[in-house]
């Protein structure tokens, strides 16, 4: 019998079977790939896993014990240990204090701290995580946040690791740090379940693959035996091509000029002068590891931050003085990097998700009054047109997989037809049907004679859709690669900011 | 209405009778706990709320604490929150009052402007708290509640000094002549015109939520305020509009209050029965959704107005249903709050 088995779980949500009779068995010692589309139940069976969610059949067997787990405090007493893709850090406090909080070593009522700064400076050194126990963490970059997640699971020593989507914040010289670190701990024994949609990344580093699939277990892989088609089509139960097909662009005048754009902060500016111009039927990547400005850059541009300096132009107009209504009425549609927070509103119906920023004029209201019938259909078109998987256009749109409320987001802003679009992570944690067809929306818009800012973390993307690639390193942009000359390597070292013999 | 839509609205409603009866069954054992027969109390408070001339009582009461509960629901239906209701309120009664004694004109021109006068210089009031917000960053919650003070000092100085009626012993003005007067609707009964304003109020809030771009607009600021501006709606003008409406409201009922019942603007007289506050309960109650709110106002008005039968045929006092009131708020939040583990 395997070291870590869930046999059977089932999991139901209401119109959602998110886990049937999922079986997963993983040995100790081994990097097991938890794979498949957004909404094929990944997020849940590790929920139940490490104690998150209450499942509806099956069991959890660690070691030859059954462990029911009530809450992550079993789970993590029964030897788990979870890194989040979002930190779940106290930024003003230090390293050690992070990791020993809830299990702070103690003399009489204090914590001793010398022994934790001691017991965290040696685990660190053990696994090879260099890091400073004292540091603040606010001020740390992800990577080594991610370093501190890691030493809280194993500091309460734990022996089955579960890593959701650890790469996406990291660059490419992180990420073999990661990676090598997980070798280490998978050589001491530990198990290690690494979540992710990165099949090169599978390919590279793990030792067997569960593909799930709507809820079900697709296939059970061994790396060694496998090739990444393989793993798409169990992904997806067809081939899917993630080179997008497209012809070289034919750019034609600049309909998106930006000047000088600074965003001041305390030190160092978080834009630092940034200029650059999109031009019609061409897709200008922005290449960068998150955290270097791109974010604070686009929001300055689609007008929901004020610029210290700079100047934007949409097709010749001047647009810099303009709130977010005027640059929307000037020709920018944007596609924000954050669609549950940004993008929409989760407790609202598809119906008024997709009706913002059309909703002022004809024909979905006339004189201040909203025509809802109208907005009910134009709902139902785009949701037909884009193929967005939902019940009806009065569902709630916080129902929805991330790669179906992505789609809500693209149909909504491509249907403004603007001269300008913005898409900033269009595909982050979207699932590979979706992939595809967001970047052939995007190519699409191009070939239309639009220009397409694209904004990702994910240099794949950036490779296989950007005409040209600025990258961002500290708020500058310290590079522009045509696309046809970008490689991982070349744009991996630009956004870790080394340049000189490129750029 | 889609089926997902009423499924959410049923649920919301059921957990509204949840509160409800929860904070009846803790009422009536506050009542044993006093010696005193629950059934009985609940049916005095019953008939003093509905039967004979007492219905008419409970909707002349509910008047301006369902037009305060507006005022209240307005901005929660996008996620603001207004704490200075009393100040609105009573700085529309003053503006009413002088208007309706001084302005020299026809008793009925006198009569619309004082609450056109008061509906304006109580909506710039509060739509002053919202610039304080947008261009300082003074939160709402702060700015609306602290300049409702300056209101009342005011309101109270002119009342008791350069306005004042020597004649009486009160600290307040001259009597509004009849023809300024809001005239009686119902012969007989306390039920003036107000009644009639405050239902094209309602018609009028009721029709923005439903099909109006701004309700819309406020609608979905409610459910995320990022997402709104992403779309090209300028938060900070919607705030001070919004809060502009939601004054306007409150000037309303002060001018409803002076014009129709009181007849004069008498010094604290309009806070007394707190209409502000039970307003913001019921609001709460609804979480600024308009029809459940004017409902939830209507229930509390009937509540109240049977806690004054109530106290007279018993011996239990009627802080008894402000009891109610704050319980079943109580247990709303909690139910909600429980909900959202």
């Amino acid at each position: 019998m395997a070291f870590l088995e869930m046999r059977g779980i089932v999991k139901r949500y209401p119109g959602v079977l998110a886990n049937d009779r999922v079986d997963l068995a993983v040995e100790a010692g081994e990097i097991h790939a938890v794979m498949g589309e957004n909404g094929a139940g990944k997020s849940t069976l590790m929920g139940i896993l490490y104690g998150l969610v209450q499942p509806d059949g099956g069991e959890i067997v660690i070691d030859g014990r059954p462990r029911p787990f009530r809450s992550p405090i079993d789970a993590i007493a029964a030897g788990l240990g979870m890194v989040h893709q979002a930190f779940k850090l106290f930024d003003s406090l230090t390293v050690w204090e992070n990791v020993v909080y809830r299990a702070e070593p103690r003399r009489g009522p204090f914590i001793d701290r010398a022994a934790a700064r001691r017991t965290v400076a040696d685990l660190a050194r053990r696994h090879g995580l260099p890091i400073d126990p004292d540091a603040r963490v606010g001020a740390l970059p992800v990577g080594v946040k991610q370093r501190i997640e890691i030493l809280k699971a194993l500091y309460r020593d734990a022996r089955i690791l579960i890593l959701d989507e650890p790469t996406a914040v990291l660059t490419p010289g992180e990420r073999d740090g990661l990676f090598q670190v997980m070798h280490g701990l998978a050589a001491d024994g530990r198990t290690i379940l690494f979540v992710t949609h990165k099949i090169h990344e599978v390919m590279a580093v793990t030792d067997r693959i569960t593909v799930l699939r709507d809820g079900r277990v697709a296939d059970h892989m061994v790396t060694a035996e496998t090739d990444p088609q393989a793993i798409i089509r169990a992904m997806t139960g067809r081939n899917v091509s993630l080179k997008a097909d497209r012809a070289p662009a034919q750019p034609g005048k600049p309909l998106l000029e930006v000047e000088g754009l600074t965003l001041a902060a305390p030190g160092k500016p978080t834009v630092d002068g940034v200029s650059f111009a999109v031009r019609a039927g061409e897709i200008v990547g922005i290449a960068g590891v998150a955290g270097n400005g791109q974010t604070e850059l686009i929001e300055i541009v689609a007008g929901l931050r004020a610029a210290d300096a700079g100047a934007i132009r949409v097709d010749g107009r001047d647009v810099t003085a303009a709130g977010v209504a005027g640059r929307r009425a000037a020709g920018i549609a944007y596609v924000p990097e954050d669609r549950a927070h940004t993008g929409t509103a989760l407790r609202a119906s598809a119906t008024d998700t997709l009706s913002m920023g059309f909703h002022r004029r004809p024909p979905l209201s006339r004189r201040g009054v909203l025509d809802r019938a109208a907005m009910r259909d134009r709902a139902r078109g785009l949701i037909a047109r884009f193929g967005i998987k939902i019940p009806g256009e009065g569902t709630t749109v916080g129902t929805l997989s991330g790669g179906n409320l992505q789609k809500v987001v693209v149909a909504r802003e491509l249907d403004h037809q603007a001269p300008v679009l913005i898409a900033e992570q269009p595909t982050r944690g979207v699932d590979v049907g979706a992939i595809e067809f967001i970047h052939a929306q995007l190519v699409a818009e191009r070939d239309k004679g639009r220009a397409v800012l694209l904004v990702s973390a994910e240099l794949g993307e950036i490779l296989a859709l950007s005409d040209r690639v600025l990258v961002m390193y500290e708020g500058r942009v310290i590079a522009e690669v045509p696309g046809a000359d970008a490689t991982e390597t070349s744009l991996g070292l630009l956004m870790a900011g080394v340049t000189g013999q490129a750029a | 209405m889609t089926a997902a839509a009423s499924v959410l609205r049923g649920a919301a409603t059921s957990s509204v009778l949840w509160a409800i009866l929860g904070g009846l069954v803790i009422g009536a054992l506050i009542t044993l706990a006093a010696g005193h027969d629950p059934i009985a109390v609940y049916g005095e408070i019953l008939a003093g709320a509905v039967v004979g001339p007492n219905l008419a009582e409970t909707v002349a009461r509910a008047v301006p604490l369902v037009g305060m509960t507006l005022v209240a629901a307005i901005p929660l239906r996008g996620g603001m929150v207004n704490l200075g209701g009393d100040g609105q309120l009573v700085l529309g009664g003053l503006v009413a009052a002088v208007v309706a004694l001084y302005l020299p004109a026809p008793g009925e021109v006198r009569l619309v402007a004082a609450i056109l006068a008061a509906m304006a210089v109580s909506g710039a009031y509060a739509a002053l708290a919202a610039w304080g917000e947008v261009r300082f960053g003074v939160p709402l919650l702060i700015s609306t509640l602290l300049l409702s003070y300056p209101a009342q000092g005011v309101s109270s100085y002119l009342a008791r000094f350069p306005l004042r009626d020597p004649s009486t012993g009160m600290p307040e003005t001259y009597r509004v002549e009849e023809a300024a007067r809001l005239p009686v609707l119902v012969p007989g009964t306390p039920i003036t015109w107000g009644l009639v304003l405050l239902l094209l109020v309602i018609a009028a809030v009721v029709f923005v939520d439903r099909r109006g771009t701004a309700g819309y607009e406020l609608r979905l600021r409610g459910l995320n305020p990022r997402f709104v501006a992403y779309g090209g709606v300028d938060l900070g003008r919607q705030t001070i509009r919004t809060l502009f409406a939601s004054g306007a409201v409150a000037g309303l009922v002060g001018a409803m209050l002076v014009l129709g019942d009181q007849f004069r603007f008498t010094d604290n007289a309009l806070l007394s029965p707190a209409y502000t506050w039970s307003g913001l309960m019921a609001a709460l109650l609804a979480m600024g959704e308009p029809i459940g709110a004017v409902c939830a106002g209507l229930f509390f008005a009937a509540l109240q107005t049977g806690g004054f039968a109530m106290e007279r045929a018993t011996e239990v006092p009627r802080v008894l249903t402000l009891v109610l009131q704050a319980v079943i708020i109580l247990l709303l939040a909690m139910r909600h709050g429980l909900r959202r583990r």
